[in-house]
């Protein structure tokens, strides 16, 4: 299908978008065809979301048209967006924990009344779930939800406005290669029934399986548009980069091979999760010097729980974390920091970064406990001098060695495209000097560059003797960078494998609960 | 083709910044003349009136200081716990506290005491009072979640029934009264300009501003409460401790308050009554509002509250308008103040699309 010859559905003429310090859209042209999917792809800061949040209403543009179904419309806010039948699924998820996922869908629609029978909301949630194919149960609250079925509320509350285009932004950076497929048997379903899907991805795989139409972004202009079937990994990235300067798209990476003493041991776990329940259960692991542990896992097994209990932030009902041989189990999170051991959040904007303070605050973060003032009264006030020179220095460094594309370093956060705060993010944990590297999701929302980039730099990192725990919903990423992998199941390890010597297969059943290996099996591998 | 409205949040403008205000006091006057002509007072008489209470007598300029230093010093205080995420109502019951602690002390040692030692005894307990008193909210909400509004507006509550109670028990000055009060203060605060009576507390409210700036953007502390109030999961995860900001930025917000309690009844009055406490504690919360809780901003923020307020104070002794009308139109002018801020942070435009 060529844009050419298809029912246009969205027209977007010659939209120009600035920001002070760049050009987030130069002068794009786009149409949407009715039923396809079109993957829109490029770096970190290229300018898809301003794109999509432009159609959706959320920015007007400096210049330029939409037009929907031949129509010129004007988009000012996402009412208008959605009354035109565009709809648009966020980077980061926008439920209320507190509400029903039933209450979550009707939120904000025209038909929500303060007093309504919540029963016969949830039996009409019910008929319209089963009308469009897509199914969560309607009366769980939606902090009971895995990041899969998030997901899939948010699609359905878009859905539930009666939309015919459906803007994805980045929808699988955190989800599990089940999840993954669970998703896009909905879009197909949608398709047919005619929706059109526009899809945001940096996973090439993805877009080459279930794009249509796939258009390039750079530096805010579109630089090139593919049917799938002419299309392929090596071309995509190219036309990403500029150049043919990518050496390769998946690189691999050699393991470090001279693992040291014990740095991190995790006896006999138990962490309480939002709701009460047990959400880490019995874990055992550990992490040597040099070594990379993986953790794999459907999105919700666990995985946080246990990153925040080794770094202080959720009180641990049983179990003890040891440190380089001390117990650290009831030490506060700061002393933790001290001892070297760094933390990338899985929720970066709600967990990673301040939006409204600068970039180079937000980098310079927990370096504030490692400053030593020699005015001892001041520092035991609180009240010693910020050295803003030095904040300054190093977050530049900071910002050059991991990418960061910002105007200034007096930007606030909250100005960076999404792969940008997760490269500031990313660079802060790693570049302090730490013993071990909690890394959850490190990749997430990160260009086909940056990925590699920070890969390489974990394991450059392990083999200066750098320990690292890997959780990550990606299982290629786990398996590649990987020693050891330990496999979550409902907050249980359901067992540890060497990359390689285990078939994928038996880890998908571990990650579903269907297979568990036995305790001599795992403690063998642990002494290994 | 068509014109839509936007709004959203824009960055200050130093231009905007000064212009909006007096965009409020324009527009103000201009309903507040409405008014009085309709209250048979001739407008300009009014308004010349209005300023030679505030600012163009000598008198009516020191008047407006005096006020500008209690605002100066609860606004300030308000500002910093503003930054760390808490919202300090309770600046009024804090003022209430120092003020009754500052007159306890002084009438206490008055006659045992250098006055020196006495005055330095009583300014410390109105800090150390006012910041206690913060500090039970600050307490409760750092530490068990509780909603930081209802707790101060329960301890204003609570402190003016102190005060009461107190000038009528402990501190009752014996013999009848007009009206309950405590024996004069004998001692006072340095006095910088004899006629009018202003004292040393607006070198107080001026240099902990200027501090109070300091510490917000230049230090440590001041890093932790801006981290705390913009992100408290970040200030967690950056292994700050969020009970313990919590509870600093309310002890110091409340220890301005004191002092401006200090201050009030050690410079200015010199004596204590139920009549101190007439809500210049909320008004401080619009004084940080106006000053988008910067410790430089609050300073040219009380000025003007302080214009308004000895400015609508005279009006009514200069004037055959009464007190009800005097503080209506004050209160006025605060509303428009309150509405043209939101003009001036927010971009409210009408945008022509072709
Ligand atoms: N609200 C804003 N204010 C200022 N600059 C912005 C704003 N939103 C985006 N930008 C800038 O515009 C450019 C494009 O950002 P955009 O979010 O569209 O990128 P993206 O292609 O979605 O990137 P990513 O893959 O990282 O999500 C970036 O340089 C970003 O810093
Ligand atoms: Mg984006």
């Amino acid at each position: 299908m060529s844009s050419s010859s298809c029912d246009v559905v969205v027209e977007m003429r010659n939209i120009v978008k600035k920001f002070p310090g760049v050009v987030a859209n130069d002068n794009v042209s786009l149409k949407i065809c009715r039923g396809e999917v079109l993957a829109i792809l490029g770096e970190n800061g290229a300018g898809k979301t301003t794109l999509m949040n432009i159609l959706y209403g959320l920015y007007l543009p400096d210049e330029g048209s939409i037009y929907i179904n031949g129509k010129r419309v004007i988009h000012a806010s996402p009412k208008d967006a959605i009354k035109n039948g565009v709809g648009m699924v966020h980077q980061h998820f926008t439920l209320v924990d507190d509400l029903t996922v039933a209450e979550n869908i009707v939120l904000g629609a025209e038909d929500f009344k303060v007093y309504y029978n919540p029963g016969k909301l949830i039996e009409k949630i019910r008929e319209f779930m089963k009308d469009i194919g897509l199914y969560v149960e309607p009366s769980k609250k939606a902090y009971e939800l895995s990041a899969g079925e998030k997901q899939k509320v948010e699609i359905l509350k878009a859905l539930y406005r009666r939309i015919s285009v459906l803007i994805l932004d980045e929808p699988t950076s955190v989800l599990s290669p089940i999840e993954v497929n669970e998703l896009f048997k909905t879009i197909r379903r949608l398709k047919e029934k005619g929706i059109s899907i526009v899809f945001i991805s940096h996973k090439l795989d993805e877009v080459l399986e279930i794009a249509d139409r796939i258009v390039v972004m750079r530096a805010g202009k579109i630089v090139g548009e593919l049917a799938r079937k002419d299309a392929n990994v090596r071309l995509l990235a190219s036309m990403m980069i500029g150049a043919s300067g990518l050496s390769s798209i998946e690189e691999k990476f050699e393991k470090n091979t001279s693992t040291g003493r014990k740095l991190l041991e995790v006896i006999d776990l138990w962490v309480k999760g939002d709701r009460g329940e047990d959400a880490v259960k019995g874990v055992r692991l550990s992490v040597r010097e040099g070594e990379i542990v993986g953790v794999a896992g459907v999105a919700g097994s666990g995985q946080k729980e246990l990153a925040e209990a080794i770094y202080g932030l959720r009180p641990v009902k049983r179990g003890r974390i040891m440190f380089n041989e001390v117990e650290i189990t009831g030490l506060p999170t700061v002393e933790r920091i001290k001892l070297g051991i760094s933390y990338i959040p899985e929720e970066r904007v709600r967990y990673g970064v301040s939006l409204e303070l600068p970039i180079y605050e937000n980098i310079y973060l927990e370096k504030i406990h490692s400053e030593k003032s020699k005015r001892g009264l001041l520092e035991a006030l609180g009240v010693s001098p910020l050295k803003k020179r030095v904040m300054l220095e190093y977050a530049q460094h900071v910002v050059n060695k991991f990418g960061v594309k910002t105007p200034s370093l007096t930007t606030v956060a909250g100005k960076l495209s999404g792969g940008n705060i997760q490269r500031l993010i990313v660079g802060r944990e790693l570049e302090r000097g730490p013993k071990l590297v909690i890394a959850s999701e490190p990749t997430a929302g990160l260009d086909i560059a940056a990925t590699n980039f920070v890969r390489r730099t974990l394991v450059d990192m392990s083999r200066r003797g750098v320990g690292v725990l890997l959780i990550s919903s990606d299982l290629q990423e786990v398996l590649s960078l990987s020693h050891k992998v330990v496999v979550l199941c409902n907050g249980e390890v359901m067992g540890v494998v060497i990359p390689g010597e285990a078939s994928i297969e038996d880890i998908g059943l571990m990650m579903t609960c269907s297979k568990k290996m036995s305790i001599e099996e795992v403690e063998k591998i642990w002494a290994m | 083709m068509g014109y839509v409205i936007r709004i959203k949040p824009k960055p200050i403008q130093p231009f905007v910044f000064v212009l909006a205000p007096l965009a409020s006091f324009a527009l103000a006057f201009l309903v507040g003349g409405a008014l009085m002509l309709w209250a048979g007072v001739d407008p300009i008489s009014g308004y010349s009136a209005f300023l030679q209470g505030s600012l163009t007598t000598f008198p009516g300029l020191m008047q407006t200081l005096i006020q500008a230093t209690l605002f100066m010093l609860m606004g300030t205080g308000i500002a910093i716990s503003n930054r760390a995420g808490v919202l300090n109502v309770g600046a009024e019951g804090q003022y209430i506290i120092g003020a009754i602690l500052a007159t306890y002390i002084a009438i206490s040692y008055q006659q045992v005491l250098s006055p020196q030692l006495t005055l330095l005894l009583a300014m410390l307990a109105a800090m150390l009072g006012g910041a206690l008193w913060a500090m039970i909210a600050g307490v409760l909400k750092g530490f068990m979640n509780v909603n930081e509004v209802v707790t101060t507006v329960i301890l204003n509550w609570l402190a003016y029934r102190i005060l009461q109670w107190i000038i009528r028990g402990p501190l009752r000055l014996p013999g009848p009264q007009l009206y309950p009060m405590s024996p004069p203060i004998a001692i006072t605060l340095p006095v910088l300009e004899p006629s009018s009576g202003l004292n040393a507390g607006l070198i107080i409210a001026l240099a902990l501003a200027i501090f109070s700036y300091y510490l917000l953007f230049y230090t440590k502390a001041g890093f932790e409460i801006r981290v705390t109030g913009s992100n408290p999961e970040l200030a967690k995860y950056a292994g700050f401790n969020v009970s313990k900001v919590i509870v600093l930025s309310m002890a110091y917000s409340g220890a301005l308050a004191g002092i401006a309690g200090g201050v009030e009844v050690l410079g200015n009055l010199h004596y204590l009554f139920e009549g101190i406490s007439i809500g210049l504690g909320y008004t401080s919360i619009i004084v940080s509002l106006v000053a988008r809780d910067h410790p430089l901003g609050v300073i040219a923020a009380s000025i003007m509250f302080g214009t308004i307020y000895s400015g609508s104070s005279f009006l009514q002794t200069a004037t055959h308008l009464t007190y009800t009308f005097s503080k209506a139109l004050e209160g006025l002018i605060y509303l428009f103040v309150l509405v043209t801020t939101l003009f001036a942070f927010y971009e409210i435009k009408l945008v022509k699309v072709k």
